[in-house]
């Protein structure tokens, strides 16, 4: 037998030390060690026991892994930190002798500066790695390039995140690299595809950021310190992946005007080039594809012949021209049976060449109440050459100047409603917000004709649906559809939105609503007369309420003859044991066995023997008036409730042969599915009673 | 010419030029010819080097010295005498008679070199052109070759070992200068240059990943999940059905922050331009912030199955019918609680026993009160049960101390059988008056014997209580042995441990009481069907003897507190145990001794168990909640396949009466029918 092990010293003991230990062993301070814990990408563990890996009898919380302490070890900023730690002695030293200059001067000279390029390279050892982890720090980044200069945010950081961000933004127009985009209540989403790896980001709306007294700018800083690192080196590899030098130029005068985007020169790798919309549509062709391009367009002339030129009739046959780029492109598979699964496909705009060609033959003009730089940015990454905007919305765009140009083709407007020029086109109801909207300059509050004005939704559902929509519903002033998450999947089970209720609701449900509607229809015929009185919509409850209500007094009146009948030969205590197989709890259901069906025939029985005996007494039966389609309906809604209950006891029956652990499991499982199920039940009575709200205005109307 | 020749021989480099591989010239050089020749020939090429020794020294070895490279020098072959003679005979020019000290080789000397021996044996001059008296050579002397000694004694001087004042005064030199401000050190750094460098360092000028290797994952690298993308709720013109209603919002805005499901409000608005900022911005992402560096990770593999699909498959419910589903009938009649109940072996009663004291028998079908008797006024029924065999009709009674064997009038047991059960009940008093044995105690006096086998009072009689046992304790429970001669009684007091358990031949009228000391309170017993091996079940354990070679086979552990009854299997190989502590064990008696299945579905305790007797592969429980529970259980007589235990139904309708429930449960002996008796005074029959 070997020697017996002392406990600590092997295994899960020693895989993992707490905060304190590591901290005392690196020989830093807490601040330090966060600030290195978040340029290494070093975070806590879980242990799978706690109880084993602590050594103390107080419970510690956060155990980081050895191996990652030991790592920090040999790292060379934990020189930089001691420098620095030196430094401030040095500098508190002298401060001390009030000697200001020589503190001055030691700062000046002696600050270590901070190099993070290995450890970009380290933490991420290939390119696609990096972009893999580019979601938060895209949108720490974007956070900050909109967070006003404070006193814990130096304007140098800004100007600098600003600048990133923007480059990665040409990035994008440039490779059409951008996918969907979504308008939340928190900001605007955007997702690019970047060598195959998704990348997602939230971008906020231009407003002051509200910073609470809770969040600490320090930890924050460390984090955009290390970000500004990573996006530097991305966006070098991106620019010279596509032959661009890096860094563009920046234009100092035109960024001070708010050109933005526009404030960058992109200079292709052996001559220069700016970005101006028109050199930017010859520059990054090189001649081969250009040569290729041409072929392809020789080729499929002829057909082409057939169909109107693009870009300049109506945007629904731009529609279809755009549906059907090419015979390569995928077709759409749509179920025909709603049961049936339904295969994942490709989204349209997933390739570059679709994204690039959505917008590209449209002439853009934004209006001065449309946020600028999102619609620029999105319109271009989809292929949109000319996009022009009102002179206070910073620089006027390079390429068109004022609204009345003629080539527009379509304006961006969020406004109540523009009425149109000629005064038989007008409705006529012209609100009172658009006299306040033109109060400068001209009949600033009329349309332009011969453009289609629309609401920014449209740009961002066209985006999304890979597709233009119909501009008719997204027309100033016109309820908009509503936007959707581009990135819900639909699943089995769960609400969609997109289709209509009948296809997704369950049976029972289903028939809760005829039930209802029913209820309502008689309700109508019998208040017809005292008029309309339902301010709302009945709910599903109320209804089936209701009918309980109704169910239970025709049980009464079959009841209370079975007790006349009962009374004479049997004892009360047939009632009571009646009493107890209700009152007893079910803990397992067992089978139902026949009940139901002698249930059905006891009453059968029953209203056969309450027949005779009223023979007997000489009355006639008062039958009840028979409700063919009620009773049709009572009988299915019976049905379905045995079914379930029987499929309920075949479950039960079947989970009580299962060991404990794995039964908990189940539970826990079917649990999820049920609070999943029972959110899309709520979304759908929800909408239901939308509808139905919605059809009864209509109705009055 | 040949002069000229020569020189160009000299001249000529000793390389040859030729193109490498890239195109170049490339010098070759030949092999450096080293002219030995020119130097010393004074040392001979093969000397001896073994210094001023004689040659002597060497005789005794096959050599004679060694050479400057350190190699042995050989002796020279010596010839034979006649070798020599033929020498001395034949001289040859130039012979001297020596040897050679240095080659050990016969010396042979030139003429010219005899010469000069001769004339130097003759102090003449050696050669012509001698001169005996040659200029001195001064190398190191004479006129301006005069050398001072180098080497010195005088002692280091101490400038060796200080800092040169010279070079300090120039140095001292220069910092003056600079403190003076005539020489810059280094260029200062202006706040331009500054900026330049951190412009050169804050945009990457450098391709980081130039080289870039993949690196394979680490188990113990666990990446940050990425935030889950937007869902509906999140737009900012959601579908209406999203929004959330005044309950909901009111609900939302009380819940403690933490709680949150989701940590905003779907809210609606009309158009882009009423979007207002969203407040929470910041602070979420300052909290992803401390997720990323604070929060513990740990992979976690997410089972995204279907549950279904970790039901077990258990056989088709149609597959298990027949079993009882419905209380047919109810019998009523006992007053007080009702404790025990029997088929009889046909099929067509049911016998009952109750706290009254009496024994009633129901028609099965119709649950009509086909014949009663009282057996006693005050002591309660315990056990009924029906003699095994079709051919006769008798049921015991155990009724306080007494055993009673009954057999039934009229239209139960037609004459012929009524005929032989009264046979069989009196073969035994013959036998039963010869062997009693008279024990005496120790004071004399005759100690009354644990049985009496006798003739009931008159009024029994008439009723059909033809045979009376009387036992000194009170049996609890009774099991008949399948051949219908033998049986058990069981009397769970604590008084009399010996006599707790009896074996009793009813065609002797006599008693054993096969156990001495019994560890343990005897509760109920049962004989095995085919084997003879007795079954007793004790407060906690369950022994079985065998019978025929009187030892313990084994020993069950079903582990629970206090057995209440057990059921065996018709095939023989599984044991049903019920417990009052609501636990049912199925025991396998070929796996071990602990329970292969524990059933745990009752609230109370469990009263009774009874397997189906006729092969239907049913049993049920009675529990003290009012409740029968009805489970399929089949038995393979394969081995290898374990028994599969199916809950199949609950049977309720007996009411719970001072906390007990169903006393007894009993099987129709071929259908899947069964019967309860119940402290509510009834008797339930189930279909």
């Amino acid at each position: 037998m070997g020697r017996i092990k002392k406990k600590g010293t092997s295994g899960n003991a020693k895989n993992y030390i707490t905060r304190s230990q590591a901290v005392r062993k690196l020989q830093i301070s807490l601040p330090d060690f966060r600030r290195l814990c978040i340029f290494k990408g070093i975070y806590p563990r879980e242990p799978r026991s706690k109880k084993r890996v602590s050594k103390s009898a107080t419970p510690s919380t956060t155990f980081y892994y050895t191996k990652d302490i030991q790592y920090l070890l040999h790292e060379p900023l934990l020189n930089k930190f001691r420098d620095q730690k030196a430094l401030a002695k040095k500098i508190s030293k002298a401060l001390g002798r009030n000697e200001v200059s020589d503190a001055a001067r030691l700062e000046k000279n002696l600050t270590p500066r901070l190099r993070l390029d290995h450890i970009i390279k380290e933490r991420y050892p290939t390119f696609v790695d990096a972009l893999r982890d580019l979601d938060d720090a895209l949108s720490m980044l974007f956070l900050f390039a909109n967070l006003p200069s404070t006193a814990e945010v130096p304007p140098r950081i800004i100007a600098k995140c600003q600048r990133l961000t923007l480059e990665f933004e040409h990035y994008l127009i440039r490779t059409h690299s951008l996918r969907k985009s979504f308008l939340s209540i928190k900001g605007i989403y955007y997702q690019a595809t970047i060598r195959g790896q998704d990348i997602l980001w939230l971008v906020p709306y231009r407003f002051v950021q509200r910073t609470g007294g809770d969040v600490d700018f320090r930890i924050m800083a460390t984090f955009v310190d290390f970000y500004t690192t990573l996006l530097s080196f991305i966006n070098f590899r991106l620019y010279t992946g596509i032959g661009l030098v890096y860094p563009p130029r920046l234009d100092a005068k035109s960024e001070e005007q708010g050109a933005e985007l526009g404030a960058f020169q992109l200079e292709s790798q052996g001559q220069s080039e700016a970005s101006t919309a028109e050199e930017m549509v010859e520059s990054g062709v090189n001649a081969k594809a250009q040569a290729e391009a041409d072929r392809l367009l020789a080729v499929s002339e002829p057909e082409d012949t057939t169909l109107p030129p693009p870009g300049i009739d109506e945007p629904t046959d731009e529609q279809t021209t755009e549906g059907e780029p090419s015979s390569t492109a995928l077709d759409t598979f749509a179920p025909i049976d709603p049961h049936a699964d339904a295969l994942l496909q490709p989204s349209l705009t997933a390739d570059a060449q679709t994204a690039g060609q959505l917008f590209e033959a449209f002439t853009f003009f934004l209006s001065r109440e449309t946020p600028r730089h999102p619609l620029e940015f999105i319109l271009k990454a989809f292929g949109c050459k000319r996009v022009g905007w009102d002179t206070s919305l910073g620089e006027p765009g390079a390429y068109c100047g004022s609204e009345d140009d003629k080539c527009i083709t379509h304006q961006i407007v969020d406004r109540p409603d523009i009425p149109l020029p000629s005064p038989p086109l007008t409705d006529g109801e012209a609100d009172a917000d658009d006299e306040d909207d033109g109060v400068f300059v001209r009949r600033h509050n009329e349309r332009v004709p011969g453009r289609i004005y629309v609401q920014p939704q449209w740009v961002w559902d066209s985006v999304n649906a890979g597709q233009l929509q119909r501009p008719d519903l997204y027309a100033p002033g016109a309820t908009l559809p509503p936007h959707l998450s581009p990135w819900v999947k639909p699943r089995k089970g769960e609400y969609d939105p997109t289709l209509s209720l009948a296809e997704q609701e369950t049976v029972a449900e289903a028939e809760d609503e005829d039930v209802e509607d029913e209820l309502e229809a008689d309700q109508a015929l019998n208040g017809a007369s005292e008029g309309e009185e339902v301010e709302g919509v009945r709910g599903d409850k109320e209804a089936r309420q209701l009918e309980n209500e109704l169910d239970e007094g025709d049980d009464l009146e079959g009841e209370n003859g079975m007790d006349v009948e009962l009374a004479a030969s049997e004892d009360e205590d047939d009632a009571a044991d009646k009493a107890e197989v209700d009152a007893v709890g079910e803990d397992w259901g067992g089978f139902s066995g026949d009940e139901d069906e002698v249930d059905a025939l006891t009453r059968h029985n029953q209203s056969h023997q309450a027949e005779l005996e009223a023979e007997a007494l000489g009355r006639t039966v008062q039958s009840t008036p028979a409700d063919p389609k009620k009773a049709a309906r009572e009988a299915a809604q019976a049905r379905r409730a045995r079914a379930e209950k029987e499929a309920q006891e075949d479950v039960e029956r079947r989970k009580m042969m299962m060991p404990r652990r794995k039964r908990k499991m189940y539970e826990k499982m079917v649990h999820s599915n049920a609070r999943k199920d029972e959110e899309a039940e709520k979304l759908r009575g929800k909408r239901r009673k939308i509808e139905k709200a919605a059809v009864k205005r209509h109705g009055m109307a | 010419m040949v002069p000229l020749e020569d020189d160009d021989d000299e001249d000529r480099p000793n390389y040859t030029v030729t193109t490498d591989a890239n195109g170049n010239p490339r010098y070759v050089y030949g092999e450096i010819e080293p002219v030995y020749d020119s130097d010393d020939s004074d040392a001979p090429a093969n000397a001896n080097t073994i210094g001023n020794i004689p040659l002597s020294y060497y005789d005794a070895y096959p050599h004679i010295g060694y050479d400057i490279n350190g190699r042995r020098i050989a002796r020279p072959a010596k010839g034979e005498a006649l070798d020599s003679l033929l020498d001395s005979i034949d001289i040859p020019e130039g012979w001297t008679g020596l040897t050679d000290p240095a080659t050990g080789k016969p010396l042979q000397l030139s003429a010219e070199e005899l010469q000069v021996l001769k004339k130097l044996t003759q102090n003449d001059m050696p050669g012509d052109g001698y001169d005996p008296y040659p200029d001195m050579v001064e190398y190191f002397t004479g006129k301006g070759m005069e050398e001072v000694m180098p080497l010195s004694a005088a002692p280091e001087p101490k400038r060796r070992f200080v800092p040169s004042m010279h070079e300090h005064r120039r140095v001292m030199k220069m910092v003056k200068a600079i403190k003076e401000g005539r020489i810059q050190p280094y260029r200062p750094r202006t706040d331009e240059d500054r900026e330049r460098e951190e412009a050169e360092q804050e945009y990457a000028t450098y391709d980081v990943w130039a080289n870039e290797q993949p690196r394979p994952d680490h188990p113990m690298n666990v990446p940050a999940p990425k935030l889950p993308p937007p869902g509906y709720e999140e737009s900012y013109h959601p579908p209406p059905e999203y929004l959330p209603d005044k309950d909901e919002k009111e609900a939302w805005e009380e819940q403690d922050e933490e709680d949150r499901t989701r940590d905003f409000l779907p809210q609606d608005h009309s158009a882009l331009r009423k979007v207002p900022g969203y407040a929470q911005f910041v602070k979420e992402k300052f909290e992803r912030c401390l997720d990323l560096y604070l929060a513990p990770r740990v992979r976690r593999s997410k089972l995204n199955i279907d549950p279904e699909s970790l039901l077990p498959k258990l056989p088709d419910p149609s597959e298990l019918k027949p079993f009882p589903t419905t209380c047919s009938t109810i019998c009523r009649g006992h007053q007080g609680k009702v404790r025990t109940l029997a088929f009889d072996p046909t099929g067509r009663f049911i016998a009952s026993g109750g706290d009254d004291g009496t024994v009633r028998i129901w028609d099965f079908t119709t649950g009509r009160q086909a014949w009663s008797v009282k057996l006693s006024k005050d002591e309660p029924v315990n056990a009924v049960a029906w003699r095994p065999g079709n051919d006769t009709c008798i049921l015991t009674a155990c009724c306080g101390e007494n055993v009673h064997f009954i057999i039934p009038q009229g239209e139960l047991c037609p004459p012929d059988q009524e005929a032989r059960s009264r046979e069989i009940l009196d073969a035994g008093f013959g036998h039963a008056a010869a062997p009693t044995t008279a024990s005496k105690t120790a004071s004399g006096a005759t100690k009354p014997s644990a049985s009496t086998w006798s003739r009931p009072s008159s009024t029994l009689q008439s009723h059909g209580v033809l045979l009376t046992l009387t036992l000194r304790t009170t049996p609890k429970s009774l099991s008949w042995h399948r051949r219908g001669d033998y049986f058990a009684t069981v009397s769970p007091s604590t008084t009399s441990i010996s006599t707790a358990v009896a074996i009793h031949t009813l065609s002797k009228h006599a008693t054993q009481h096969p156990f001495r000391r019994l560890k343990g309170l005897a509760q109920t017993a049962c004989f095995h069907p085919t084997r003879p091996l007795f079954f007793l079940a004790t407060r906690q354990r369950i022994r079985i003897y065998d019978l025929q070679q009187q030892k313990l086979e084994k020993e069950l552990q079903p582990g629970a507190r206090w057995i209440s009854g057990i059921s065996l299997h018709p095939l023989g190989s599984n044991l049903l145990v019920s417990s009052y502590d609501k636990r049912l064990l199925w025991h396998d008696l070929d796996l071990g001794l602990t329970p292969y299945k524990t059933l745990r579905y009752h609230s109370k305790a469990i009263r009774d168990v009874a397997f189906h007797p006729g092969g239907l592969p049913l049993f049920a429980d009675a529990s003290d909640d009012g409740s029968l529970q009805v489970f399929h259980g089949k038995v393979v007589s394969d081995e290898f396949e374990n028994a599969t235990v199916v809950p199949l139904k609950v049977l309720r309708g007996h009411r719970v009466v001072r906390e007990l429930g169903v006393l007894s449960v009993g099987w129709h002996p071929r259908e899947a029918w069964c019967a309860s008796a119940g402290a509510d005074g009834t008797v339930r029959i189930w279909m």
